[in-house]
């Protein structure tokens, strides 16, 4: 009976080896010729970014791609499953320091949990460069340079927007009215850079029109700038889902559209964006359009772009994210043949109903 | 008599088999990827794989005994972040690390104890009452972070001593001595030990262990709160590992180590098993978890792959219970 079940055993084991094998050379032939194989083998580049399958990360790896084929570098892009993946994003680090490439570029989800992996490749000299939201908080001398976005910046830039479409409305409404904010969540620095510029952006205009101590800045703690509601002209309610699911997020941009004195909207990032829509589409008649609600978003991603073709969405706000690919590839060459390197700001543009399918927008956002 | 000796030793060689067999494939998975990549067959990648293994393999430790008893315990995975968050914020608090450590085992020896009370005394199915605690720690755990991440301390940074329970500065992965000791510890406990013969017993036979007079809630109850305290252990080596723990998170690590179990030679149903399979079990799924982006595979893969080993696992041991 021992026998009957190892001999069992050894064909399945075989039979699991060969789709094993079947796997791999399936992603050769699929994935290969996209960048792994693209260059002459002289020079590898670890890309490990925060995520992989969403449009985004897409757009980035795109970038990384040009920039790996005009350099004749093979490169090996990664990232978890999802934003909330520490674990695995270490893990997946680990495994890029471990296999001694030329260079790495890397989204850092949470830097304190990848310092063992970053200062090993300190150890070994491999540069490191941050791209997207970088390493913020890095240890001295651990990252060359970064590939990114200045997002408080991009966060005033959808407040400066935004502040025409909604000037009136605060000036002369009779009592107070509210600006929604939708943040992801309140960890990243890159979302809350977005949020916070966004805020005090839309706080500063208005108060200079309408004087010091009339916004308040309520929701989460660490966002409140200890105005009260009642004092308030204008009340800044930013809300943060519990769980990152799509639902999660739904509710709580739900919760500030239900609110009567709502008169505009702003989500910091694709997935902000993404709930202000799905709980307008659940509201009968919706609440954001032109005249009513404006709401304003980041990023890009079909829902968004169709939000801002149809007029619902006043406008967004968007990064680069091929740019942002690009540079942080073209850094990491650099750096591994020993060249200085520098920041690089990839920029970020406003992008509404009017042009957001003309060819300078159409290059930077992604379906 | 002779008979039920018989059936022991052939059930003890089966046993034994599936144990054998699991060790060979753990060493043939590895050496797989030793040919394949150069760059796995470096010590870092020991290390790695050996971080990979610390947090599931305590969760595996501890859910062996309910998995044994014929319950399941779905809450691990959440209670482990939560037992390490909720630590975590008791660590700002001003709490001393030392005690925020013991803490954090005390938190998941709790929730062990409400899963123990609500399916041996509620009589609670466990899939339902452990599916329960793991939304209730999932929740806990996000109240009372305030849905912040929570930030251990570094290593070299005051209080960051608890690092060094896994890996010293040095890098020595002094880590997978500790996960021995207790795999041992726990192997004392189930195969030498009244608790163990018990929980055996109420795996195998619930009503015939209750009618000799054994106090079946009790010990069906022990079996939970060990769970619970193995994931506050597992949050302690999370933390070390990987320093930030968000709320909200932990789900699907249960089910991680539950395949570690099953794929160690644990039967589902009760009364079989063995902490030494369960630690063979958890290696395989980490060896594969490291080794496969060396081959350039992305994490899906590892799914997809681990996904077979696991119903090949459960194929041998539905296979073994109808040849009894």
């Amino acid at each position: 009976m021992k026998k009957g079940i190892m001999k069992k055993f050894l064909i399945l084991a075989a039979l699991a080896g060969l789709i094993g094998l079947l796997a791999a050379c399936g992603d050769d032939s699929s994935e290969g010729a996209s960048g792994e194989e693209s260059g002459s083998g002289d020079m590898t580049v670890e890309i490990v970014a925060k995520g992989f399958q969403h449009d985004f990360w897409r757009a980035v790896r795109q970038g990384a791609e040009e920039a790996a084929e005009e350099h004749g570098v093979e490169m090996n892009f990664v990232g978890p499953q999802d934003e909330s993946a520490i674990a695995e994003q270490v893990e997946m680090l680990n495994n890029a320091v471990n296999k001694n490439p030329d260079a790495i570029a890397l989204a850092a989800l949470d830097t304190s949990a990848l310092i063992g992996p970053i200062e090993q490749s300190m150890d070994r000299d491999i540069p490191i460069i941050g791209f997207d939201s970088g390493v913020p908080d890095a240890p001295e001398g651990a990252i060359d340079a970064n590939a990114s976005t200045d997002n408080y910046a991009a966060g005033e830039l959808a407040a400066e927007n935004m502040y025409p479409a909604i000037e009136d409305k605060v000036a002369e409404a009779d009592g107070d009215v509210r600006i929604g904010v939708v943040a992801q969540e309140v960890n990243s620095f890159s979302i809350t850079e977005r949020t916070v510029g966004f805020i005090d952006k839309m706080a500063e205009l208005v108060e200079g029109e309408l004087g010091e101590g009339t916004v308040a800045v309520i929701g989460h703690e660490k966002l409140e700038n200890g105005v009260a509601e009642g004092d308030a002209k204008l009340v800044i309610e930013t809300r943060v889902p519990a769980e990152l699911t799509d639902s999660a997020g739904q509710t709580e941009a739900q919760t500030l559209l239900n609110k009567d004195d709502l008169i505009g909207i702003y989500g910091s990032n694709e997935f902000a964006a993404k709930a202000i829509i799905n709980a307008d589409s659940a509201i009968s008649g919706g609440k954001i359009g032109p005249d009513k609600v404006i709401a304003v978003g980041f990023d890009s991603g079909a829902m968004q772009l169709d939000a801002v073709r149809s007029e619902r969405f006043y406008g967004a706000v968007t990064q680069d994210p091929v740019s942002i690919g690009y540079n942080a590839l073209d850094l990491a060459v650099k750096a591994a043949n020993g060249e200085e390197v520098s920041d690089v700001d990839t920029g970020a543009v406003w992008y509404d109903a009017e042009n957001v399918d003309s060819e300078e927008i159409t290059d930077l956002v992604y379906e | 008599m002779g008979d039920n000796n018989g059936l022991k030793q052939t059930m003890g060689n089966v046993v034994g088999s599936q144990k054998f067999i699991a060790v060979l494939a753990l060493v043939a998975i590895y050496i797989f990827f030793a040919i394949s990549s150069e760059s796995f067959r470096s010590t870092d990648t020991l290390v790695s794989i050996f971080d990979a293994s610390y947090y599931i393999g305590f969760l595996a430790i501890g859910v062996t005994f309910v998995i044994i008893t014929g319950g399941i315990d779905l809450s691990i995975g959440t209670v482990m972040m939560c037992s390490a968050i909720i630590g975590g914020v008791l660590f700002q608090m001003g709490m001393p690390m030392w005690l925020t450590l013991i803490m954090i085992i005390a938190i998941g020896g709790t929730f062990g104890l409400l899963n123990g009370l609500l399916v041996a005394r509620f009589k609670l199915p466990p899939f339902i009452a452990t599916l329960g605690t793991m939304m209730i720690a999932r929740g806990l755990g996000s109240i009372i972070s305030n849905v912040q991440s929570v930030t251990f301390p570094l290593r070299g940074a005051e209080e960051g001593f608890y690092k060094s329970i896994f890996r010293l500065d040095n890098n020595f992965p002094i880590g997978i001595f500790v996960l021995i000791l207790f795999a041992v510890l726990a192997a004392i406990v189930l195969n030498k030990t009244k608790v163990g013969r018990y929980i055996f017993s109420i795996g195998s036979n619930r009503e015939a262990t209750r009618l000799s007079g054994v106090d079946v809630n009790k010990w069906e109850t022990i079996a939970y709160v060990i769970s619970g305290l193995f994931a506050g252990i597992a949050g302690i080596a999370y933390a070390a590992t990987y320093t930030t723990i968000l709320p909200g998170e932990g789900a699907g690590f249960e089910l991680d180590a539950i395949a570690g179990v099953v794929i160690g030679g644990t039967s589902l149903s009760g009364g079989i098993g063995s902490i030494f399979g369960t630690v063979i079990g958890v290696f395989i799924m980490s060896v594969l978890k490291v080794g496969l982006p060396y081959i350039d595979l992305q994490p899906h893969y590892q799914l997809f792959i681990t996904g077979i080993v696991l119903i090949i696992a459960v194929y041998l041991d539905v296979r073994r219970r109808n040849k009894l």
